[in-house]
């Protein structure tokens, strides 16, 4: 457990120039909220000092509140979640996004694997990924409409025809 | 031919010679010469993560295991003991002295059902059959454990619902020898017959440098010097007390890759034997509430293929907010991609099985039939019918 709590502690110091909030939800784990435009330096830290691998990136959709009498609704975020793992530690950098500039830089110029969770993470949840060059699918079908991503909460299935698909 | 490059692009799949389930490779040749690769998954896609928020937090159980029929009760571990954390609940040692056992038998039958698979596509089919005869044992094994020979399900949230009496423990053993007998045979196989050398050793060669830029784990890593092990590193159940040894190897090839994983199935067979005679004794389960307090939780265990995540989030009710699972498969192909360049094209069928590629790990996703109204449940005779017309 010393060398997990040292581990973070190196983690903290190398990603606190970014942070906009720091906690501890468990003693393995470290999470730095930043700001979209830090990622990549955020990112390049880590890497430069070696801390750990990416081990995943996850996506969760936050749809925004329901309408009140004499209020607009507020818009829904996504959060991006990026798991860099060392040993038992865990950190993990979070990133708000509207959905209105749901776009982030890819990270996968500085480590390779992000590509294939980037990936999944435009297709299944509608974020984009600034400079991925990949454009088909990875995982939807060829025909899978477009602007519709099944992760998000919005996405209950298909209730009607599409038109031009299989057995349409 | 691909325009841009002056090469031509061969596309392999997602019906191919090469492995049984889908997935679609382009790979650019120069001759034989493999120079580029891309592949395209999620043909078996299911939609698990989604499904996931539409069941309740047991319901989940049975649908996590359904992720892969080789790891099922990993998969159920994972989520298990990330939903545990959540709950604050503490289950039986008992109960996580069995889920480890479970799970180091299902290790080797993974990694023996992997050598069969990896000895066919180099054409060596006499050991693919003898490893498949051999590892109807240790499905024998966990039959007699659970009933089942595939998706065992032997967690329960807060336990395990199968106990291990003196009787089970003195046949594991007796089918524990067996096993250990065999695999010296499939080492010694490995190791001398100069044409499965000939078909292994410097192929696929991935440095420890290269496998750690490129995040490979699990075995695929291991035999590139990478000592990485979830069961070592953050050990979870009972592998504090019953630590297993990180079995690495230094030549990165393909070769490296047979010899962890063999010497992998000795040290499951060796922690099994450690645990059926050293069982911690109490309950085997305890309660878990039907609401999981709000909280996110990360889950890390050691699958068979390497580090298997869980990200559970939780909002309070008796549904999950979502599950995230990143399973290893997808982690090691790009180390597929970046090795095939330079190889023969010949090659690609073994480098492909080499880091044990699953596709139940890839696609997880609801193949939805669009164009037809609501929701559908067809029985099987109307499923076999649609299969007769469709290819008529």
């Amino acid at each position: 457990m010393a060398s997990t709590i040292g581990s973070l502690g190196a983690a903290e110091a190398v990603l606190k120039p970014f942070a906009t909030d720091i906690n501890r939800p468990q003693p393995e784990r470290l999470e730095v909220s930043i700001h979209p435009n830090d990622l990549l330096a955020a990112a390049r830290a880590l890497v430069d000092e070696s801390w750990g691998y990416l081990s995943a990136i996850v996506g969760l959709d936050r749809p925004g509140q329901p309408v009140t009498q004499g209020e607009s609704q507020a818009e829904g975020a996504i959060d991006v979640l990026y798991l860099f793992c060392s040993g038992a530690a865990v950190v993990t950098l979070r990133i708000t996004l509207p959905y209105s500039q749901a776009a982030i830089p890819t990270i996968s110029g500085i480590t390779p694997t992000a590509m294939l969770y980037e990936w999944e993470l435009r297709e299944m949840l509608g974020v984009e990924v600034i400079g991925l060059r990949v454009t088909e699918h990875l995982i939807l079908a060829d025909d899978w409409p477009v602007g519709v991503y099944p992760l998000r909460k919005s996405f209950t299935g298909f209730n009607q025809p599409v038109a031009g698909a299989e057995g349409a | 031919m691909a325009a841009d490059t002056n090469k031509f692009v061969i596309p392999i799949g997602p019906q191919h010679p090469a492995l049984k389930e889908p997935a679609n490779f382009e790979f650019w040749v120069d001759g034989e010469i493999v120079t580029g690769a891309s592949v395209r998954l999620g043909y078996v896609h299911r939609g698990i993560e989604k499904g996931a928020e539409a069941r309740t937090w047991t319901q989940n159980l049975y649908l996590m295991e359904r992720i892969c029929g080789i790891c099922s009760h990993v998969h159920a571990t994972a989520y298990t003991l990330g939903v545990e954390k959540l709950a604050g609940v503490e289950v039986p040692p008992r109960a996580n002295a069995i889920r480890q056992l479970m799970a180091e038998l299902e290790r080797i039958h993974s990694h023996m059902l992997w050598l069969g698979v990896a000895a066919h596509e180099g054409g060596f089919d006499t050991l693919f059959m003898y490893s498949w005869r051999d590892r109807e044992t240790v499905m024998d094994l966990l039959e007699k454990i659970s009933g089942n020979k595939v998706h065992y399900s032997a967690n329960l949230l807060g336990g395990v619902k199968f106990d291990i009496t003196p009787e089970l423990a003195a046949e594991i053993h007796k089918g524990l020898d067996f096993l250990e007998e065999r695999n010296h045979f499939y080492m010694k196989v490995v190791t001398t017959d100069e044409t499965f050398i000939g078909r292994t050793q410097d192929i696929g060669t991935m440095t420890t440098e290269k496998a750690e830029f490129l995040g490979a784990i699990g075995p695929t890593a291991r035999a590139s010097g990478v000592a990485r092990d979830i069961r070592v590193d953050a050990p979870y159940l009972i592998y504090d007390q019953f630590p297993v040894k990180v079995m690495t190897h230094t030549s990165g090839d393909l070769h490296g890759r047979f010899i962890v994983r063999i010497n992998e199935t000795f040290e499951s067979i060796r922690i099994i034997r450690e645990i059926l005679d050293h069982m911690p004794q109490g309950e085997l389960t305890t309660r878990v509430p039907r609401r999981i307090p709000a909280g996110e939780v990360v889950s890390r265990v050691e699958a068979p293929r390497g580090e298997l995540l869980y990200f559970i989030a939780s909002n309070g009710s008796e549904k999950p907010e979502r599950v995230k699972v990143r399973t290893p498969s997808l982690c090691n192909w790009s180390t597929v991609l970046s090795l095939a360049i330079g190889l023969k094209l010949a090659d690609m069928p073994m480098l492909l099985s080499g880091i044990d590629p699953c596709f139940s790990c890839n696609d997880r996703s609801i193949s939805l039939k669009r164009g037809q109204q609501g929701p559908q449940v067809w029985s099987w005779e109307k499923l076999r019918q649609y299969g007769i017309e469709y290819y008529r």
